[in-house]
C-alpha cells in the first residue's frame, strides 16, 4: 500500500501525539515524517506513514477514530502523493520575505497573490499578530523558493510596492544570511 | 524555519544598526606585467586589471541586493608598484598612478591600493622613485591609495625613510592645500604592514598570494554598540567579562556575513577567496561610530581614563569572535580609531577628551595607529617624523601593525575645521605640542635596530 497522510486537528491537550502514535504502532505502521504546530491552543499535526501492504486506508481511519474517540480530535486520512511538487522548475534559492506593520484584513491574501502570480512557491509561512498599539509586533514571514526562471526583480518590486501602499515595512533577504547570523 | 526573534534581530542588524560589508577588495598580481617600457607596462596593467575587475562592481551589487546587505566599497589592490615598476623614475611613477586612476574609474571602483613600497630595511631604486612620486601621484589622482612600510619587528625602523615620508606628507599636503591636504588622507606609513589586506589606504596584494584574490573587510560598530546596549538594558549589572562575551558573539555574526558574501563574490568572479578582515571601521554616520561603543560601555567619551582598557577589551573580543567565525582571517582585524572618519571621535577630540598623546597610547592596543589625524599645517618635518617614529616603535616592539595617516592641513592651526567629505569625514585640527620645533633626533637617520626578540627562529 502507498504511504498515507494523516491530519490530526483539535484543541490542544496532553497526549494527542502519544495516542495517535500508539494507535499507528498497533497497526504496524511506520512513521516517516511528523510535523505539529500549536496556534492559540489549537493543535494541528501531520503524519506521513508507511502502512503494511495488507492494511487498507479505511482500516487505518476507523481504528484511529475509535482510539481517539474521547479526545474530540478530528482525523483525516488520505493517500500521500509523494511525487515531486510539480512546479517543474528544478532547484531554486530560498528567500525570506518579512513584513512588519499595522494589522489589516487580507494581508496574507494580498502578498501570497503576488507571490503566486510570479509562480513562486511559499514553503513556509508564519504570521504573528501580537501588536494592538505596537504595529512592530505584527510580523508575517514568508519563506519562498525562487527558481532561476523567476523574474526576481519584478517580484521584489511588486512586493515592495504593495508593502508601501499598505504602510508596511518589508524586508526581502536570502535565507543564507539568517543562517549565517543565527545558526552557529 | 527561523523563529521570529532570529528574523527580527537579523533585520534589525541590517536595517537599523548599519550592518554592511565595508569593502570587497579584489587583489590583482601585476608581476606578469613587468616591462622596462612604460607604455608596454601601462598597456599590460590596464588589460589585466580591466579583464579581472570589470565584473566586480555589478557582482557586488547583485549579491548585496540578494542578501539585503550593502557592499559599501568595491576596491582593488595590486602588487606593490615600487616592485613591479622598479625600472621607472619618479616622473614615470606619476604616469603609472594616473593610469591606475583611469583604470579605477573605468571599472567604477572606489579606491585602488597598491601604490606602495616596502622599505623597512632600505630604499631600493623603485622604492625611491615611488616615494619621490608620491606627492604628485596623490595630488593628481582621486582614487589611488598609497602605503609605505618603514619598519618591522624583524628589521627595525628605517629612520631615513621615516624622515623622507615626513617630507612627502608635507609636500603632498601643500599640493592639495585648496582641499585641506586631502592627498595625505590616501597615504599610510606602516610598521609591520600585513600583506593581503583589504583596508585602504594601506591595501596591497602581497607576494606569495594567488594571482587574484577576493578579500573582505567587515564593519559593524553600530551592531556592536546596540548589542552592548541591549545586554545592559536587560542586565544593568553585567560584568565586563560578560560584556566582552556579547561583543565576541556579535563579532562572530558580523564576520560570518562578511565571509558569506566574500565567498560568493569570489565564486562569481571565478577567483579565490582570501581573508576576512575583522576590523571595526567607523563611518561619519550617527549610530555607526567606534566612539559610541565607548559610551555604551559607560565612559563619558573616548579619550577619558579607561579608554585604553575598553579598547583593549573591544579589540580582543572582536578578534576572538571573528577567529571562530572564519578560518581565514587577516588584514588588520581590530578596532580603528580614526579621528576624521568617526563623528564621535572627532567630537571627543574637539571637546578635549581625546588628545594626540592619548590617541598614541590607545594605539598600543588597537589595530592600526594614528589614523586620519589632522594636525597644524606648520608642523615641522622633524616633529612629524618624530610622531611617526614613535608610532613605528610601538609596532616594532610589540610585534603588531601600527600606522600613521596624518594630515598637516596647510594654512590652518589647531582648532580650525577641516572637511574631507564622504567616508573621510570632518574634524577639528588637533593640537600638537612642540609642533614647529626641529629636534635633530630624526635627522641622525640610519636604522633603529630590531628588538632582541626578532632573533627568534
Amino acid at each position: 500500500m502507498d504511504k498515507l497522510i494523516i491530519t490530526v486537528l483539535g484543541k490542544d491537550r496532553p497526549g494527542i501525539i502519544a495516542a495517535t502514535a500508539k494507535s499507528l504502532f498497533d497497526l504496524n505502521c511506520n512513521l516517516e515524517n511528523v510535523n505539529q504546530v500549536i496556534l492559540q491552543n489549537q493543535f494541528s499535526g501531520i503524519f506521513i506513514v508507511l502502512p503494511p501492504p495488507e492494511l487498507s486506508l479505511n482500516t487505518v481511519k476507523t481504528t484511529l477514530e475509535k482510539d481517539l474517540a474521547d479526545t474530540g480530535i478530528y482525523i483525516h486520512v488520505n493517500l500521500a502523493d509523494t511525487a515531486p511538487n510539480g512546479n517543474g522548475k528544478g532547484e531554486g534559492e530560498n528567500f525570506i520575505i518579512t513584513t512588519i506593520g499595522p494589522d489589516q484584513k487580507g494581508l496574507v491574501a494580498k502578498f501570497t497573490r503576488i507571490i503566486a502570480d510570479a509562480n513562486v512557491n511559499v514553503t513556509n509561512l508564519r504570521a504573528v499578530f501580537k501588536g494592538g498599539d505596537t504595529p512592530g509586533a505584527n510580523i508575517m514571514v514568508y519563506e519562498v523558493l525562487i527558481t532561476p526562471d523567476t523574474d526576481q526583480k519584478a517580484l521584489f518590486s511588486a512586493l515592495r510596492d504593495k508593502a508601501a501602499g499598505l504602510g508596511l515595512d518589508v524586508s526581502i533577504q536570502h535565507k543564507n544570511i539568517f543562517q549565517a547570523i543565527n545558526k552557529i | 524555519m527561523f523563529n521570529e526573534q532570529e528574523i527580527l534581530s537579523t533585520i534589525e542588524m541590517v536595517k537599523n544598526e548599519h550592518l554592511d560589508v565595508r569593502a570587497v577588495t579584489l587583489g590583482i598580481n601585476l608581476f606578469d606585467c613587468v616591462s622596462h617600457d612604460l607604455s608596454v607596462f601601462k598597456h599590460k596593467i590596464r588589460e589585466k586589471i580591466v579583464t579581472r575587475a570589470e565584473a566586480l562592481v555589478p557582482v557586488c551589487n547583485t549579491i548585496g541586493e540578494k542578501y539585503g546587505i550593502q557592499v559599501v566599497n568595491k576596491r582593488i589592490s595590486t602588487s606593490p608598484i615600487a616592485l613591479v615598476g622598479a625600472p621607472f623614475n619618479a616622473e614615470q611613477m606619476v604616469e603609472i598612478a594616473i593610469c591606475l586612476n583611469d583604470i579605477a574609474k573605468e571599472v567604477d571602483i572606489d579606491f585602488m591600493g597598491g601604490f606602495s613600497a616596502l622599505v623597512e630595511k632600505g630604499i631600493a631604486t623603485g622604492d625611491r622613485s615611488l616615494m619621490d612620486a608620491l606627492p604628485r601621484a596623490l595630488a593628481e589622482t582621486q582614487r589611488i591609495c598609497a602605503s609605505v612600510n618603514v619598519a618591522t619587528s624583524r628589521s627595525g625602523i628605517n629612520m631615513d625613510a621615516v624622515l623622507d615620508m615626513a617630507k612627502v606628507i608635507k609636500k603632498a599636503a601643500t599640493l592639495t592645500a585648496q582641499d585641506d591636504g586631502i592627498a595625505c588622507a590616501k597615504l599610510c606609513v606602516f610598521a609591520n604592514i600585513p600583506q593581503d589586506m583589504p583596508f585602504m589606504a594601506g591595501a596591497y596584494l602581497g607576494v606569495g598570494v594567488a594571482d587574484s584574490v577576493i578579500n573582505v573587510g567587515v564593519s559593524g560598530p553600530g551592531v556592536v554598540k546596540k548589542a552592548i546596549e541591549r545586554a545592559l538594558e536587560a542586565r544593568p549589572n553585567l560584568t565586563l567579562g560578560r560584556i566582552a562575551e556579547v561583543i565576541k558573539t556579535t563579532a562572530c555574526k558580523v564576520t560570518r556575513v562578511g565571509e558569506l558574501i566574500g565567498r560568493e563574490v569570489a565564486d562569481n568572479l571565478g577567483t579565490r577567496f582570501g581573508v576576512v578582515d575583522l576590523s571595526l571601521a567607523p563611518t561619519p554616520t550617527v549610530g555607526d561610530s567606534i566612539g559610541e561603543i565607548f559610551q555604551a560601555l559607560g565612559l563619558t567619551s573616548i579619550g577619558v581614563p579607561g579608554s585604553t582598557a575598553a579598547l583593549a577589551m573591544l579589540n580582543d573580543a572582536v578578534k576572538k569572535g571573528g577567529a571562530f567565525a572564519s578560518s581565514h582571517v587577516g588584514g588588520l582585524s581590530g578596532a580603528f580609531i580614526p579621528v576624521c572618519e568617526d563623528l564621535n571621535i572627532a567630537e571627543a577630540a574637539e571637546k578635549g577628551y581625546l588628545t594626540i598623546e592619548k590617541l598614541e597610547a590607545m594605539t598600543c592596543v588597537c589595530s592600526v595607529g594614528l589614523d586620519m589625524v589632522p594636525v597644524p599645517g606648520d608642523i615641522s618635518e622633524e616633529t612629524l617624523a618624530g610622531i611617526m617614529a614613535d608610532e613605528m616603535a610601538i609596532g616594532m616592539i610589540n610585534n603588531k601593525t601600527t600606522a600613521t595617516r596624518i594630515i598637516p592641513v596647510p594654512g590652518k592651526k589647531a582648532g580650525d575645521s577641516v572637511f574631507f567629505g564622504g567616508l573621510l569625514g570632518a574634524a577639528k585640527i588637533m593640537k600638537v605640542p612642540h609642533a614647529t620645533n626641529q629636534d635633530s633626533f630624526v635627522r641622525h637617520g640610519g636604522r633603529i635596530p630590531a628588538p632582541i626578540h626578532s632573533l627568534k627562529n
